[in-house]
């Protein structure tokens, strides 16, 4: 029964912190641009980050190493050290994002100055992260990032037309450079380089081991499956409510409004504070990362189950990098305009957090038994072809979009 | 083929004074009809926002520090739309569009500041639910003339 007990949590806690700013914007700008016509890429954006996460919890779990262990090992010194820059910059972006996303949200539901928030917004997650453990800290914002659920009742309130939202997930193609600038925005969102360093780097944290293997995969497939639920859920709602009356939802407050639209004040308290839980866990996802990558390259202690004391390089980068990201968003610059470009620029850092992790997985040396078999292989280099041809067309096509503005 | 390249350097700074023409008349040319149809869509968009969420306050079904950030927010947009607009020199046959739009974007904002200064008023909550429709149809109004396309 405790196991079980146990993988239901940690299901419920990869349900509940799939969710990040990134999602929230570029998911219902999808919905609200092209209603239900992108739900197809949510789903591959999905199956991508479960058969990643799911990869790299293995490596983690039989191996003892975390991702970027594993990229220094595979990418040596010099193609490391690009990897680590690129995904610190990525990092830094993210935590800036989802803290101006945290302020924003702040702000909605207290009603006073953006600056004041920020700051309130940085000194609450280092409160957090002093007081919980690692586990403590994952489930509280999984648990309570879950109550986005009430997207998925708003959208079954709204009633939309099921076939239409069905034909949505079958994948089509547009001329449109906006159409393909969000194919590559939503599967990116989806597939954050930050999740797969924050979910191996918390399989060494938790002391995974080969008995964790079966919470392992069932944390992927299932925790990561209805996480990509809520993410459907924010494309239809936006495409029921938005697409017909021709918003563009630019703004963070703008995402809650079909949650109150079905249920009132409760639905949008249920929305904001829900959004609030998914962008805080986020911005701690992302700030342990970019800490994370930077102490395993350099050979770090590092660990919050360690403590300030025995990994004080750790710690010490970890606020230094929540610092960074306070100030960046302090400059006055939309929050979501840096989502929007964390993710495009993400996809670009993609291959050198991916291949590694597919190449160790694979290595029978290395994995034994546990190694990739067909299903994750097929899967896994697929996935990667993908991402390669994202990582080469995300950039052209934020240009030619000017930035999704059309 | 280096050698060649330094032969012909007047090409390279004909490509380049070409390249800094084009990026300065970018910005000093006449309001294009798609430019402004472009802005007049984001005012349309904004307007039906703003119906959303006056209509939350209407009903009683939002909190009120969401409404007036909100409405302080896109009221901001805008604001900052009617600025681009009025400052933007029209192309001839669009002038009295973009008048138009001019106008609209200015009640637009007005109607935010309303919004902003009574978020937990339902009268004015539906007041202004009414105008921001009434606004929305105005807008949807010159895209269609500016397209020739039918009013949504």
């Amino acid at each position: 029964v405790k196991a079980i007990l146990k993988i239901a949590l940690g299901i419920i806690a990869a349900l509940g912190g799939f969710l990040d700013i990134g999602d929230l914007v570029f998911n219902t700008q999808a919905g609200a641009l092209f209603r239900y016509d992108l739900l197809w890429a949510v789903v591959l954006g999905t199956i991508g980050i479960a058969v990643y996460a799911e990869m790299s919890g293995r490596v983690a779990a039989v191996t003892r190493r975390p991702v970027f262990d594993v990229i220094r090992m595979r990418l040596g010194f010099g193609l490391g050290l690009v990897a680590l820059v690129a995904s610190t910059i990525v990092n830094l972006l993210t935590i800036a994002a989802e803290l101006g996303g945290l302020a924003i949200i702040l702000q909605l539901l207290f009603d006073a100055e953006f600056s004041l928030f920020v700051v309130l917004a940085a000194i609450g997650l280092v409160v957090v992260v002093a007081l919980l453990p690692f586990g403590g800290i994952e489930r509280v914002f999984g648990y309570c990032g879950l109550i986005v659920i009430v997207f998925v009742a708003t959208a079954i309130h709204q009633q939309p037309d099921w076939n239409d939202v069905a034909r949505g997930f079958v994948p089509s193609l547009s001329t449109s450079w906006l159409y393909l600038y969000f194919v590559v925005g939503v599967f990116a969102a989806a597939l954050m380089p930050y999740e797969v360093h924050f979910y191996s780097s918390g399989a060494v944290e938790e002391r995974w081991d080969e008995s964790s293997l079966k919470e392992n995969r069932l944390n992927a497939a299932v925790g990561y499956a209805l996480g990509g639920l809520l993410a459907c859920a924010l494309v239809v709602v936006s495409g029921y409510l938005f697409h017909p009356l021709g918003v563009r939802p630019d703004d963070l407050g703008t995402v809650a409004l079909p949650a109150q639209g079905a249920f009132g004040e409760t639905g949008l308290l249920l929305a904001l504070g829900g959004m609030m839980f998914c962008v805080g866990g986020a911005a701690i996802d992302s700030s342990f990362s970019a800490s994370y990558n930077l102490a395993q390259f350099l050979g770090w202690e590092w660990g919050r189950y360690r403590g300030p004391k025995k990994a004080p390089r750790f710690t010490f980068s970890w606020l230094v990098f929540l610092f960074l990201a306070m100030l960046i968003v302090l400059t006055g610059v939309n929050p979501v305009e840096i989502t929007e470009y964390s993710v495009v620029f993400a996809v670009v850092a993609l291959p050198m957090t991916y291949l590694p992790v597919l190449m160790i997985a694979g290595d029978r040396s290395f994995m034994g038994e546990h190694a990739n078999g067909l299903i994750s292989r097929t899967l896994g280099w697929i996935y990667f072809a993908l991402i390669v041809v994202l990582a080469i067309a995300a950039v052209p096509l934020l240009l030619a979009t000017n930035g999704g503005g059309g | 083929m280096r050698s060649r390249r330094r032969r012909r350097p007047g090409l390279a700074a004909f490509a380049a004074a070409l390249g800094v023409s084009s990026i300065l008349l970018s910005g000093c040319g006449d309001l294009s009809r798609d430019e402004l149809n472009r802005g007049v869509e984001s005012l349309s968009a904004l307007a039906a926002q703003g119906e959303l969420i006056a209509n939350g306050v209407a009903r009683d079904a939002t909190k009120s520090t969401y409404a007036r950030v909100m409405a302080k927010t896109l009221g901001g947009e805008a604001e900052h739309e009617a600025e681009k607009l009025a400052d933007a020199e029209p192309s001839p046959e669009v002038k009295e569009e973009r008048n138009a739009a001019v106008q609209v974007a200015g009640e637009l904002a007005d109607l935010f500041s309303e919004l902003q200064t009574f978020p937990g008023d339902e009268h004015h909550g539906a007041l202004v639910e009414g105008h921001m429709g009434e606004i929305k149809e105005q807008a949807d109004a010159i895209v269609a003339r500016l397209t020739g396309e039918p009013a949504q």
